[in-house]
């Protein structure tokens, strides 16, 4: 392809970009994406480098992962591992971040522990993983697991240990104490907070997909990626992958903010 | 071997070595040209020249070095024993998962009969421990990771069910001949000879252990002393250069099993130039001054 067509369709984007009404805004992100996938055909002709997948190799590859029966194998499994890594994980760290977020000793005792086991990346986990639950799914949803318990224990940690004084006191004034000042007062106030972190911990889970699929599996986007790079010069497929993990986790995203929709969940907001 | 011999001997050049953990990543580099040289998976070497990349398999870095593991106390006899079983394999474009299927073949079973599982070589051992997989081919030295642990039991050599065994190949970026062909004749002799070494006595291979466990793979001297010695030709570094009629067989199990995406002939992808001078190198000790009486480096 010849450079003048990303150029024009450059130039075009900007000034649209600049015209555009504020009815219209749900259209700028096409135009920055025009724009990014012009940029994109650019470096690559001015490279000169075949490695590297043009944007047109990269829809075809795409393309011909819609078209086969693969797109639904892979989107699937893979999402099978991450919904049952993030289910564990929420069940396990929302109640844990509850627990050490209202108990000061709690906290100062495992507060340290939970800071320094963030950090690390599961993919240092891979070898354990696999020595304690073999090859194959359960091993990728114990990664993922790992992944998004963090974020998720520290998000609710700091949920609770938030609740303004003022909620808590007037609580107590009221009489509520033990389960029902949990149920009625800290669990709503921190609630809002608790779906951010979920929220965040949904990306993590999503985003370690490929350490995830790493450890023995024949199915998977991350795997699709693993297996592409071991493939000759097939970039276009990795690129294209990288792709559908981007869209598929942009939904993801859409659902979660639904959440925090919920009557429920809007009255933690009051106070901000 | 050959870089820490470059260092300690009156060649020319020295040569830098690196270790990576993955092929798709010795892959990427080699593209990337951040490498002039790499050992590669054979079938992974032709796809890439298939696709167009220049490249060029010059010399082999050894013969054999893979063995079938299967778990200690399995009923596993023979290979028919393992229908239905779980095989872990390094990589779907490894020579290892091209052996499972040409066994398959020999042994009229379904090429769907034995389950192979991609699994990283580093974890095999792991992965057998766990109970997840019956066993695994792999080249060494976890095979015999696996052995010493006491988790696994080799089932065959490849020199006693595809002799002189084809895993990794020195594949080099034809630039590279092109600019500095006198530099390739130095790397592939050097291999050339640190395998005459090898060859010519336990003493040596011993002493390589050493050597490789102090300066490069951070692998215990034990484990390295086992890989070269139980049995001796567990391992062969010797007819190094690559001969048509193995790669034609690789090249066409490859494609039969559809991991060559086309047919590739030999001179595609291989440049034998390199061959008859490495082959004439003698194996000479004076010029590795010390090693023969202990001497630390």
């Amino acid at each position: 392809m010849s450079v003048a067509l990303p150029l024009v369709v450059i130039a075009l984007s900007v000034v649209l970009l600049m015209k555009l009404r504020w009815r219209r805004q749900l259209l700028a992100p096409v135009f920055v994406i025009a724009i990014l996938v012009a940029v994109w055909q650019l470096a690559v002709t001015f490279v000169m480098s075949e490695t590297n997948p043009t944007p047109g190799q990269t829809f075809s590859a795409l393309a011909s992962i819609f078209t086969s029966d693969q797109l639904w194998k892979h989107s699937a499994a893979s999402l099978f591992r991450v919904t049952w890594g993030f289910v564990l994980a929420t069940a396990l760290a929302v109640p844990l971040g509850l627990f050490v977020g209202w108990n000061t000793r709690g906290f100062e005792a495992l507060n340290p522990i939970i800071q320094a086991m963030r950090p690390i990346s599961p993919i240092a986990w891979i070898p354990f993983a696999i020595l304690w639950f073999g090859i194959g799914d359960r091993a990728g949803i114990f990664l993922i697991l790992y992944a998004s318990f963090f974020p998720i224990t520290v998000g609710t940690m700091a949920a609770v240990r938030n609740i303004s004084r003022v909620h808590q006191r007037s609580a107590e004034n009221f009489g509520l104490s033990g389960l029902e000042l949990f149920r009625r007062v800290v669990l709503p106030a921190a609630l809002p907070q608790i779906i951010t972190s979920l929220r965040i911990a949904l990306g993590v889970a999503w985003l370690v997909i490929v350490a995830a699929e790493m450890v023995g599996m024949d199915s998977g986007l991350g795997y699709l990626i693993n297996d592409a790079r071991n493939m000759g010069r097939r970039y276009d497929l990795v690129a294209a992958t990288m792709i559908l993990i981007g869209l598929i986790g942009v939904v993801l995203d859409f659902l979660v903010r639904k959440l925090e929709g919920f009557d429920e969940v809007k009255w933690g907001y009051v106070n901000r | 071997m050959t870089s820490w011999v470059t260092e300690h001997t009156e060649t020319t050049l020295s040569f830098d070595e690196r270790k990576f953990t993955d092929f798709a990543t010795v892959k990427e580099a080699l593209i990337a040209q951040r490498v002039d040289a790499v050992f590669m998976l054979a079938p992974m070497a032709m796809q890439l020249r298939a696709d167009g990349v220049p490249v060029k398999v010059v010399y082999l870095g050894h013969r054999d070095g893979t063995a079938l593991v299967v778990d200690k106390h399995a009923a596993i006899e023979d290979f028919g024993d393992l229908r239905d079983k779980r095989i872990a394999i390094p990589n779907r474009f490894a020579n290892q998962a091209i052996l499972m299927r040409r066994m398959m073949r020999d042994w009229e079973m379904a090429p769907d009969s034995i389950q192979l599982l991609e699994v990283p070589p580093p974890e095999h051992p792991a992965a057998l421990e766990s109970g997840s997989i019956d066993g695994f081919i792999v080249g060494e030295p976890f095979a015999a990771l696996a052995e010493l642990n006491g988790t696994g039991r080799v089932l065959y050599q490849t020199k006693d069910i595809w002799p002189n065994f084809i895993s990794c190949v020195l594949v080099v970026r034809e630039e590279w001949i092109d600019e500095e062909p006198q530099a390739v004749q130095e790397l592939v002799t050097g291999i050339a000879r640190s395998g005459m070494w090898l060859e010519s006595g336990l003493e040596q291979r011993m002493e390589a252990a050493e050597i490789a466990a102090e300066n490069f793979y951070y692998q215990p001297k034990e484990l390295l002393e086992y890989v070269l010695s139980k049995p001796p030709d567990r391992v062969k570094y010797s007819e190094l250069g690559p001969r048509r009629d193995d790669f034609e067989e690789i090249m066409e199990l490859a494609l039969e099993f559809g991991i060559l995406s086309r047919r590739i002939e030999f001179e595609e992808y291989v440049d034998d130039r390199f061959v008859p001078d490495a082959d004439q190198a003698g194996w000479d000790l004076e010029h590795l001054p010390g090693t023969r009486h202990g001497a630390v480096l």
